[in-house]
């Protein structure tokens, strides 16, 4: 029974590898392996929902690395989300990709990255979930390679980026199994000491990294225009936040004893608050569909890493509950996205607009996934947020008041998007522009129905998914599930909400186009400056960081430089330098030469008899 | 079969077969080289012949006296076995490669010779139980590599060959020093002896410095590195031979034999060591990202991977010399793959600048998929072998307590990624910049292509290596504490 769990692995991972072995010229077979895999994966993971599995299974018991798995509330929840994403994503890029000739090369990681994920999540041993965490960085780095020409690069860089992290992962690994003396996950809850906190950080950069944090994000904007699209929509919009925020929350919870007021706590919040606000304000001035939506990809991870920053319940359960509510928004977002690429040819707000007559379904599944992503009640994002606003706010006003500012730059952009591609003047060329083909539809709409059913039923998923991760002493009996306690913050979502769209109608009067709605703001004075200087990435942590490795390997050329000259010319001079001193002795002068060997031969007999004496 | 004649066997067949090779190129080429490559592979069936042996709990030991200490013994136990096998096969790969490689180029009977001479006196190094036979062999390696690189007889690259090997010789000189000092103190030159002897006296620092020298010239390790990249003038698979199987090994061989397995080194060397292979990983990294010439990048990743081998055997627990002997073998698989590809993109494009070269993925598909694993298994990505050297190594020494000094390494595990990228993404992607070269030789592409599976299946059946270590460190290191 328990070997069932194995079927989470083997299953994606082989179809993944039949689909690579299959020839170029064949297409039906490997839709048909991608979509009975990836729905395969979402029955088990239905089927055994409510089940406690374990698996056990010596690997290389020599370096304590066991094939360990654990099935249970939280690893079920995060595996039938991420294959209830997998089978949806995989069905809409059917379609979607049915023209591009990488098609399957992009399923066949797409399968291996499902298996890796299913390891992730199921490993109760930390060298084994180290082994599938950084598996994913090879299928990473090739799903977004098959992508358009100048993909490698930003493949490249997505592979340095997380790879570094996933480094740190393993230094934080192996120093927490060193702290514990076991690499047990569940036998593991230390003390945030120094050393643990050591661990602690190197554990979360891994881990908020992997759900694209700051300043680990800068690889995602640019990947929304390189890689294929259903792998934003997957992997950035979906998996990676899943996998990210579940590792967080593991180390938050079970592996460290984080408490409310610790520096590491202040920390998680502070780097959430400070991602929230800068890729907020970063996606507002964005002016291409894709990358807009991957600034929001960013700063909505902001919003979960402050709320399980906090380390009290409500915000915990907001996190979490934010977590599954944005991984739908967000991957339907996406999903429009490349369904308005697909029929209208671009992405570029400058050229699209008025697109919701033509495309109806489309946009109405992006009005439910923008308010839900704005926090407009009833959609699910609402609840989510406002538990986490309520938690930040007990910790410190600051917080709260960043987060609050954070949703109204949030709406203004959603705004200014549906505004610049669905409202507005249709183009010509766009006349003939026809709603998306069905199969691309049904995904949208499941997950935008999905937004509404989070929102007004929440009691739902809280009950079932969210709220049994924690432990019952640590709920204290309280309830988060129905409308928020705290009445005063929903009427300051509202007035927040209300003014994002009176600032957008007062851009667009200025303007007189939804595009520059948030002109206002993009050229605001002292604003538009450093807006410039992000939008040539001149605070990408990425190139800040890839400078400060030039210098040190400039600094490292020119050491080993001059010990290369050490060799090649110094030794080579002083050796021709005391030859030649040698050499001039050498005058042929015989006497000369007699003295030398008379001078010898008396070292010589007082040395042998001063040691005779000895 | 008798076990001293599988020792003899492993040392004897391909030295003295060597010999026979100029003659039978004389015969017929074929000939020649398929008895080249029998020989290598006698060497490894040999050495695999052992291996039920020495998991068993067993070592073999054949010594025959000879007078002043000189005593001539071959000994077989784990280290020396893994050494063996992973050394012998490695060179049969190789070995296999250059069929292809070699031919476009004169004096084919010399390179078959020197590098089956080269292979045994590097097996003959292994299973030296006494020090001076093992620097006789040491010294028979860098005299087989010094007419290998500069094997092409240009004058600059002879110059090259000769720097080569002064600097190694150098080394071996103090080394040499190094163990008469020791042979002063105890009396004899049997590792055995030697070992009974300095269980109650610790060796002198002195000593310990001497030999330091040897193995760090010979191992490329600052100070004495920059002949390394610059060996990378020689044939490429006889870089990969330099890298990957035998030269640049040795030092680390003869670092676990002496300063694991026979003395207790004072408590300093493990603080100097790991910072001498820290500053030795960081500064040949920094250079690899700056370097443009294709070899030279790979060979100073190579001198920064052999820092982090130091690492792992300085820190001298469990976890971190498994580590460290792991890494022999799977950096040995990924540079030897990395070597190859560099030998057939060289051959075919004919330059080595990597600013002008480009877009060859096209052109060189099976190249560059096996580039890139091989590349992934150096950068430590799971599921590829050099994951699981890296945790280890990683593991042992932060278990030891040496964070601060692992957090150095970790930068420099940073710039392999870097560094294998930026040269992938010059060599490989971007717009074509010459004439677009095709893989010429099935043979070698297949060789290469065998080198990252092996990589792969190095990190997925990590635990048969990984057993056969653990034995290897018990008898070493059980029977010193």
């Amino acid at each position: 029974m328990d070997n069932v769990l194995l079927l989470f692995l083997i299953v994606p991972l082989i179809a993944g590898i039949l689909a690579l072995l299959i020839p170029k010229k064949v297409r039906g077979p490997v839709e048909v392996i991608v979509l009975s895999a990836t729905g395969l994966n979402l029955l088990l993971a239905a089927v055994f929902f409510k089940s406690n599995l374990a698996y056990f299974c010596p690997w290389v018991p020599a370096i304590g690395l066991d094939f360990s798995l654990r099935f249970y509330h939280f690893s079920a929840f995060i595996i039938l989300a991420t294959a209830a994403f997998g089978f949806l994503i995989a069905l809409y890029s059917t379609v979607s990709l049915s023209d591009k000739t990488y098609a399957k090369h992009f399923f066949a990681y797409f399968l291996i990255t499902i298996g890796l994920v299913n390891g992730a999540v199921l490993s109760d041993n930390l060298l084994l979930l180290l082994f599938f965490w950084e598996g994913m960085l090879v299928t990473l780095f090739l799903m977004i390679a098959v992508g358009n020409k100048s993909a490698f690069k930003t493949a490249a860089k997505a592979l340095i980026i997380v790879g570094i992290t996933d480094l740190c992962l393993m230094v934080g690994i192996v120093l927490t199994g060193h702290l514990a003396g076991t690499r047990t996950i569940s036998g593991i809850n230390l003390p945030l000491d120094a050393l643990g906190g050591l661990a602690f950080v190197f554990l979360m950069i891994g881990a908020i990294s992997k759900a694209g944090s700051m300043p680990f994000h800068s690889w995602i904007p640019d990947a929304a225009l390189d890689a294929p699209l259903p792998f934003m929509a997957f992997l950035p919009g979906a998996l990676e936040k899943l996998v990210g925020i579940y590792l967080l929350s593991r180390i938050s919870l079970d592996l460290f004893q984080l408490h409310p007021g610790s520096w590491v706590s202040t920390m998680l919040m502070i780097v959430g608050a400070v991602t929230i606000i800068l890729a907020v304000m970063m996606a507002l001035v964005q002016k291409d569909y894709k990358r807009l939506l991957s600034y929001h990809a960013i700063s909505q991870v902001g919003y979960m890493v402050l709320g399980i920053g906090t380390a009290i319940p409500i915000g915990i359960i907001g996190g979490l509950f934010h977590m599954i509510n944005n991984a739908m928004y967000k991957s339907c977002l996406f999903l429009t996205g490349g369904a308005v690429e697909k029929q209208a040819g671009t992405t570029d707000l400058e050229k699209l607009g008025g697109l919701g007559l033509k495309m109806p379904i489309t946009f109405a599944c992006f009005i439910v996934a923008a308010v839900s992503i704005s926090g407009v009640p009833p959609f699910n994002g609402f609840f989510s947020k406002e538990l986490i606003y309520d938690s930040a706010l007990e910790r410190n006003l600051i917080f709260y008041l960043v987060a609050v500012i954070g949703s109204f730059f949030t709406a203004a952009s959603f705004l200014k998007l549906g505004h610049a591609a669905f409202l507005g003047k249709l183009r010509d060329e766009h006349r003939n522009v026809k709603e998306a083909p069905p199969l691309m539809l049904v995904p949208m709409i499941i997950i935008a129905l999905g937004c509404i059913v989070f929102g007004i039923y929440n009691k739902l998923p809280i009950h079932a998914l969210i709220q049994p991760i924690l432990s019952p002493e640590r709920l204290e009996g309280h309830q988060f599930a129905g409308w928020p306690a705290n009445t005063a913050l929903v009427v300051i979502t509202i007035i927040v909400l209300a003014g994002a769209f009176l600032n957008h109608r007062f851009g667009v009067k200025k303007k007189g186009s939804g595009l520059k709605a948030v002109d206002h703001i993009h050229y605001a004075p002292v604003l538009h400056i450093i807006y410039d200087k992000a939008e040539k990435r001149f605070f990408d942590p990425y190139n800040i960081g890839l400078k400060i490795i030039n210098i040190i390997s400039e600094i490292a050329w020119r050491c080993d430089r001059a010990i290369d000259w050490v060799y090649d010319t110094l030794v080579v001079k002083v050796t021709y330098a005391c030859t030649n001193q040698i050499r001039k002795a050498h005058t042929g002068n015989y006497a000369t030469y007699l003295v030398w060997s008379l001078v010898g031969f008396l070292l010589i007999a007082v040395f042998l008899l001063q040691s005779g004496k000895m | 079969m008798n076990y001293a004649f599988i020792l003899f066997g492993i040392v004897f067949i391909p030295i003295a077969g060597s010999l026979l090779l100029p003659v039978a190129g004389r015969i017929s080429s074929r000939l020649r080289n398929l008895l080249a490559l029998f020989f290598v592979l006698c060497s490894f069936a040999f050495s695999l012949t052992l291996i039920p042996l020495i998991l068993s709990g067993g070592t073999l030991t054949f010594s025959k006296e000879l007078a002043l200490g000189f005593n001539f013994v071959l000994v077989a136990d784990g280290l020396a076995v893994f050494m063996a096998c992973v050394s012998s096969f490695i060179s049969a790969i190789i070995v296999l490669y250059s069929f292809d490689y070699i031919s476009h180029y004169e004096n084919q009977n010399e390179y078959y010779f020197m590098m089956v001479l080269f292979l045994g006196s590097m097996m003959g190094l292994v299973l030296s139980g006494n020090l001076i036979f093992l620097y006789f062999f040491w010294e028979m390696t860098a005299l087989a590599s010094w007419r290998l690189i500069g094997f092409f007889r240009e004058k600059t690259h002879v110059l090259k060959a000769d720097k080569a090997f002064l600097v190694t010789i150098f080394g071996a000189l103090a080394m040499l020093i190094g163990f008469i000092t020791i042979y002063s103190q105890t009396g004899s030159f049997d590792l055995a002896i030697i070992k009974e002897s300095l269980k109650t006296i610790p060796v002198t620092n002195l000593a310990v410095l001497l030999i330091l020298a040897g193995i760090f010239s010979k191992s490329a390790t600052l100070p004495f590195h920059t002949w390394l990249p610059d060996a990378g003038v020689a044939p490429s698979p006889v870089t990969a031979m330099l890298h990957a199987a035998i030269l640049v090994k040795i030092g680390t061989y003869v670092f676990a034999r002496l300063f694991l397995a026979t003395f207790t080194l004072d408590a300093l060397w493990h603080t100097v060591i790991p910072i001498i292979a820290a500053a030795s990983a960081l500064v040949a990294a920094g250079a690899a990202l700056i370097e443009k010439d294709l070899k030279r990048i790979i060979a100073y990743s190579t001198i920064s991977q052999i820092g982090f081998i130091f690492f792992g055997l300085a820190v001298g627990n469990q976890a971190a010399i498994a580590g460290g002997l792991l890494y022999i073998l799977m950096h040995g698989l990924a540079k030897a793959g990395l070597f190859l590809c560099a030998g057939i993109i060289e051959q075919n494009t004919g330059i080595r600048d990597i600013t002008k070269m480009g877009g060859l993925f096209r052109t060189m598909p099976v190249t560059a998929v096996a580039f890139l694993g091989c590349a992934f298994s150096v950068m430590g990505i799971p599921p590829f072998g050099g994951f699981f050297s890296k945790y280890l190594v990683f593991s042992g020494a932060i278990s030891n307590g040496r964070i601060a000094i692992s957090l150095v390494f970790l930068v420099g595990a940073f710039m392999t990624i870097l560094y294998l990228l930026r040269l992938f993404n010059l060599v490989f992607m971007g717009e074509p910049q010459t004439s677009q070269a095709k893989e010429k030789s099935r043979m070698m592409v297949a060789c290469v292509m065998l080198l990252a599976i092996l990589s792969l299946a190095g990190g997925i059946l990590v635990n048969y290596p990984v057993r056969f270590i653990q034995t290897a460190i018990q008898g070493m290191v059980g029977m010193v504490n």
